[in-house]
């Protein structure tokens, strides 16, 4: 679905089915230079199991133009007008990574809107390293490569995937080469910048879902755990995959949001 | 770029790790032809493309897929689609990006299969091929049209040994905003990969070095996930809705893999081309020393260029790594560790002296392959291309002396020794 939204050509994926508001919905949130791609896997799927799906890109990432947003605070701001756009008043949230944050800034502002929150690899705290921060701003490309590196469990590093023929190193970074070159810089700012998350999770009331990575190098289960010990009601999941788990465990992670948001319809 | 393990480390482990129940190193064949559903559920996410897996081996096969994974790694590619052979995968790539009315421009300098798909058979289904020399840039630029919907060559062409020039070639492609299509048996991703250099898809024979010992016919595909396809008007049924999964648009749900996701989809399915879950285990044991086979095809391919060059029964040697080859300057840029391991050469003595030639060898092999680990030789104007006069051979390409050596690992001075048997036998017949 594309819209104009804030002046800018803004993308959506549905999963390929059109909106209706009588059905529950999801709302994906992509993580830092990535785009709606990387939920490939879990549009389609819970599209065509009864709910709305919207997994929008960002401005600046994947079919969306516009200059990227600088601050989580912005993506907050940013989605929730959407979201208002689109005329979808009440939503389950999915975080990835810098999603995660995003949700969670979301679930300060605006918690009547939420129906529950899913942390996927994520934490409340996503500190990013200069050296990351500085090749994303002077050499994206090299940043993009270093990313996907880390970002996958050792399945990655040797070309195994669930989709058969797929690498998902080398998918991985020609899906971050679709965004604007200055994405990613403005997106790990974004993450090493904000300081609210903590605070936001103690604060949410609703029942919430964490689906972490025994392997994550970019948001380490540590982290991730730290934000499920902060919300007062969170289920919590650990898969062996590294920080792009909706592209490596996708059959998992869809068969535990599945069970996670017929428990919320009860 | 985005990889952690070098080449010849990938060659033997990409798409595989050892098997968790059995603890099997190799990579097991999986003979079977479907593979049981969980629940409907799982049956229906993938028969909707909602998530990865295999649902019938026509469509896909995990011995297949760690072969795909494997050459995807090799090339640098996001996605690839092993098949039946590499006339099978280019038959895939057109038909999955062309449809009745549409154009393509090819190179005048490919294998004799190839120029007949594009002559004679595709226009019956109303697409039509425009011939150019590959390394006539402007020529090229001259014969894209707004139909125009890919362009195709070889990278080093069989069997005139032409080196495109694909540096140049995909920059044109890209300012036209249509993909380049490459074939690169000839070169294997040892010797050069096409999308560094900014080719959009890669196909391969498998029967030829890859597998590498002549016992399995495959071919693949490889998608650069480099090429913009979301031109509703120029790839419609690719970025639009399309037939298949409820008006599908693959570019919006599968982006840089939306062309593999399409073939899968509609290619596999509805033409059927699969290859094998055994031969797919026979060319990833191929792969796993395809390194060191092409060190050894190269050094032999240079000791046989000497050894050619300078033999009095022979009359000319082609080959990109000669200096008197017209491609050799680019062939230096892009194939800096050689252009493959196929010299054609002509005999003194012309139509007859190559058929003595052929007839007198011992070791080297008379056979319609190339890429084998035995060196293998055929002379075209007494097989493949007898039928034809010198006079329409010539306008093939090809002349009545000429002899096509696809230079195998045998020891060299044996090769050599063989060689003199036959050129012996031209001599006493001149």
């Amino acid at each position: 679905m594309n819209l104009n939204y804030n002046g800018n050509d803004t993308f959506i994926s549905t999963g390929g089915n059109n909106i209706e508001f009588h059905k529950p919905t999801i709302c994906f949130i992509h993580g830092a230079g990535q785009n709606h791609f990387s939920f490939t896997q879990q549009t389609r799927y819970f599209a065509n199991r009864g709910y709305n799906v919207i997994s929008p890109d960002f401005p600046g990432h994947g079919f969306s133009n516009g200059r990227s947003n600088c601050s989580i605070e912005e993506d907050a701001k940013w989605l929730l007008g959407l979201l208002e756009e689109i005329g979808v008043e009440k939503f389950v949230l999915g975080g990835h990574s810098q999603g995660c944050l995003t949700a969670l800034e979301i679930s300060k502002i605006k918690p009547q809107a939420l129906k529950g929150i899913i942390f996927i690899a994520g934490a409340s705290k996503i500190p990013v390293n200069d050296f990351l921060i500085g090749k994303a701003t002077e050499d994206p490309n090299k940043a993009y490569d270093l990313m996907v590196t880390w970002g996958h469990g050792v399945q990655g590093s040797f070309s195994i995937s669930e989709w058969p023929g797929h690498h998902h190193l080398l998918e991985g970074n020609s899906v971050m080469r679709i965004n604007d070159i200055s994405a990613l810089a403005n997106d790990l700012n974004s993450c090493n910048n904000y300081e609210g998350g903590l605070n936001a999770a103690k604060s949410i009331k609703l029942d919430c879902l964490a689906v972490l990575a025994r392997f994550d190098i970019m948001t380490p289960l540590k982290a991730g755990k730290k934000l499920v010990d902060a919300i007062k009601n969170c289920e919590s999941h650990v898969l062996n995959c590294g920080h792009f788990l909706p592209a490596e465990k996708p059959k998992e992670l869809n068969k535990i949001i599945f069970q996670y948001l017929k428990n919320l319809e009860k | 770029m985005s990889e952690k393990y070098k080449f010849d480390t990938m060659s033997l482990h990409a798409g595989h790790v050892p098997d968790k129940e059995t603890g099997s190193r190799a990579v097991p064949i999986y003979q079977t032809t479907s593979y049981v559903f969980n629940d409907t559920d799982e049956a229906a996410a993938l028969y909707n493309m909602e998530v990865g897996g295999h649902l019938y081996t026509r469509i896909s096969n995990p011995t297949v897929s760690t072969l795909e994974q494997r050459l995807s790694a090799l090339e640098g590619g996001v996605s690839s689609i092993a098949c039946s052979s590499g006339m099978a995968a280019m038959h895939l790539v057109i038909s999955a990006i062309c449809s009745q009315g549409d154009h393509i421009v090819a190179s005048n300098k490919m294998y004799g299969a190839n120029i007949n798909l594009l002559q004679h058979t595709m226009p019956r289904f109303g697409v039509e091929t425009e011939f150019v020399n590959p390394n006539n840039l402007d020529e090229i630029k001259k014969a894209i049209k707004p139909n125009t919907k890919l362009l195709f060559g070889e990278v080093i062409g069989n069997p005139g040994l032409d080196v495109m020039d694909v540096p140049s070639v995909a920059k044109i492609c890209k300012e036209n905003n249509i993909p380049l299509v490459i074939d690169a048996t000839f070169n294997t991703p040892y010797l050069m990969r096409p999308f560094e250099f900014g080719a959009n898809i890669v196909i391969h024979s498998l029967t030829k070095w890859l597998g590498g010992h002549g016992v399995a016919i495959g071919g693949v595909l490889i998608n650069g996930g480099n090429f913009d396809w979301g031109d509703k008007k120029k790839f419609p049924t690719i970025s639009g809705p399309h037939f298949a999964l409820n008006g599908i648009s693959f570019w919006e749900e599968f982006g840089p893999s939306s062309i593999t996701a399409k073939i899968r989809a509609e290619g596999m399915y509805n033409f059927g081309p699969s290859l094998s879950p055994m031969n797919a285990f026979y060319v990833l044991q191929g792969i796993e020393t395809l390194s060191l086979r092409m060190k050894k095809h190269m050094e032999n391919t240079s000791y046989m260029l000497e050894f050619l060059t300078n033999h009095e029964a022979v009359s000319w040697v082609k080959h990109p790594d000669l200096k008197s080859h017209p491609d050799h300057k680019i062939a230096k840029k892009i194939l800096p560790k050689g252009s493959g391991s196929i010299i054609v050469f002509g005999v003194k003595g012309g139509r007859e002296a190559g058929k003595a030639f052929i007839e007198s060898v011992q070791l080297s092999s008379h056979l319609a392959n190339v890429g084998d680990a035995k060196t293998l030789l055929i002379h075209p104007g007494s097989t493949t291309h007898s039928h034809l006069s010198s006079k329409a051979m010539k306008s093939a390409g090809l002349t009545d002396d000429m002899i096509r050596l696809s230079v195998g690992l045998e020891d060299i001075d044996d090769i050599k020794k063989d060689f003199e048997i036959g050129f012996k036998s031209i001599l006493k017949n001149n």
